[in-house]
């Protein structure tokens, strides 16, 4: 041969950046871990209130001041009986009882039977909480109070009772939902990096043929290119086990410089429990120098239950982890 | 190189979520004009806005208009 032949690992190919889209992952995820055993903020009042239409009920005046983190976080929800439906406001009033801040709330809760198809059942719904966060931007003397607006059955018709309101108040509260949306977002971007990393390079070689011999030849290689294959082999019914892919790979002048033999994993699909087919790939990296026309020389055996075979051949590609390379260099 | 405006990227949205959520963009700003960020919960609706120079809460005019809820869930006809 007239070919140095080595085989090693390499790390020059590996790029870093993909990682760095995989840490935002994490910060996330610990982030929102930290968000709700810790941002669950400081708990300040709960009390349930008998609200009686149009008449304001509030809690006890308390002070608040801007704060760095977090928000005064008011929740409230509306403890009805059923085929009901309240609105209700929860309400933030000043010292001197003027209207700060007010969040309206159509809550409701229905319950009915149902029947289909000889079959029957109960349903119930509802719709009761209702939620207000907010951020002062001076010191205040707030009353946080609600106030019921409307109170009906399901017919429309009004109903003079009071409405059990319990309104749970906490400061310093973190809104996840946030963390929930950026965890979202950097999954999908760590998903493109990673699945980028496969697809990196150049296409260099896409070969297919319905046989089990392939011959193709490009430019690839060089002192700072790693090349990839990808062999993806697809057999029929009557296949074995496992196949064995072999390999020769000819210089541009046409001498067979290296030969390996590779063992193809297949994964069978099976219908019924009988074998329908199976589908294998072999991949390997290349350091060939120097850059020239190469000829990659695939044949699969047993060829009988070969129906395609699939070259592909990436030129100048980035790894995640460090890879095995098969490092040939012309004499 | 599209590599790194991925991961830039990545950063981009773990930096402004995190940022919004410990700050709290999404509460409401007392005695400030522009809510753009308020983001409810539960469908809780703002029922008033801040005007003008006097940051004084001027309720809507929707806190009048509610003679025709008719609640939710399967027997509201959607």
């Amino acid at each position: 041969m007239t070919a140095k032949v080595t085989q090693g690992t390499t790390t020059r190919f590996i790029t870093y950046w993909p990682y760095v889209s995989i840490l935002t992952v994490l910060m996330l995820v610990l982030s929102l871990v930290h968000a709700i055993l810790l941002g669950m903020g400081k708990p300040l009042t709960s009390m349930t209130l008998q609200v009686v239409e149009g008449e304001p009920t509030a809690l006890p005046v308390m002070p608040l001041k801007p704060e760095v983190m977090g928000a005064l976080r008011i929740d409230a929800v509306a403890q009805i009986p059923e085929n009901r439906w309240v609105t209700y406001e929860i309400q933030l009033r000043d010292a001197q009882g003027q209207l700060l801040a007010t969040g309206i709330k159509q809550a409701w809760k229905e319950a009915g039977t149902w029947a289909e198809d000889g079959e029957s059942g109960s349903w119930e719904e509802a719709d009761l909480w209702a939620g207000l966060d907010v951020r002062p931007i001076q010191e205040e003397t707030v009353t946080i109070g609600v106030e019921v607006l409307e109170y009906s059955n399901t017919a429309g018709q009004e109903i003079n009772e009071p409405v059990p309101i319990r309104l749970t108040v906490r400061s310093g509260v973190v809104d996840h939902r946030y963390l929930l949306v950026g965890l979202g977002g950097t999954l999908i971007l760590s998903i493109i990096a990673v699945m980028g990393v496969s697809a990196s390079g150049t296409l260099a070689l896409s070969k297919t043929i319905g046989d089990s011999d392939l011959i193709a030849r490009s430019v690839v290689g060089g002192a700072n290119s790693l090349v990839k294959m990808k062999v993806n082999i697809k057999s029929d019914e009557t296949t074995p086990r496992s196949l064995d892919l072999h390999l020769s790979l000819k210089n541009s002048a046409g001498e067979v410089i290296y030969t390996h033999t590779y063992p193809v994993q297949l994964s069978f699909q099976r219908e019924k429990g009988r074998v329908k087919g199976a589908t294998g790939y072999v991949q390997d990296f290349f350091l060939l120098e120097p850059r020239t026309s190469y000829g990659f020389y695939v044949e699969v055996y047993p060829d009988q239950s070969v129906d395609s075979t699939s070259l592909y051949l990436r030129d100048g590609v980035s790894t995640l982890r460090p890879v095995s390379a098969v490092q040939i260099q012309a004499l | 190189m599209y590599q790194i405006l991925l991961a830039l990227a990545a950063v981009g949205v773990m930096t402004s979520s995190i940022f919004a959520a410990y700050t709290q963009t999404s509460a409401l700003q007392l005695r400030t004009e522009h809510q753009s960020l308020h983001w409810p919960r539960h469908g809780t609706r703002m029922s008033g806005r801040y005007s003008g120079g006097r940051r004084a809460w001027e309720p809507l005019p929707i806190r009048n208009g509610y003679q025709t809820f008719q609640g939710g869930g399967p027997g509201s006809g959607k």
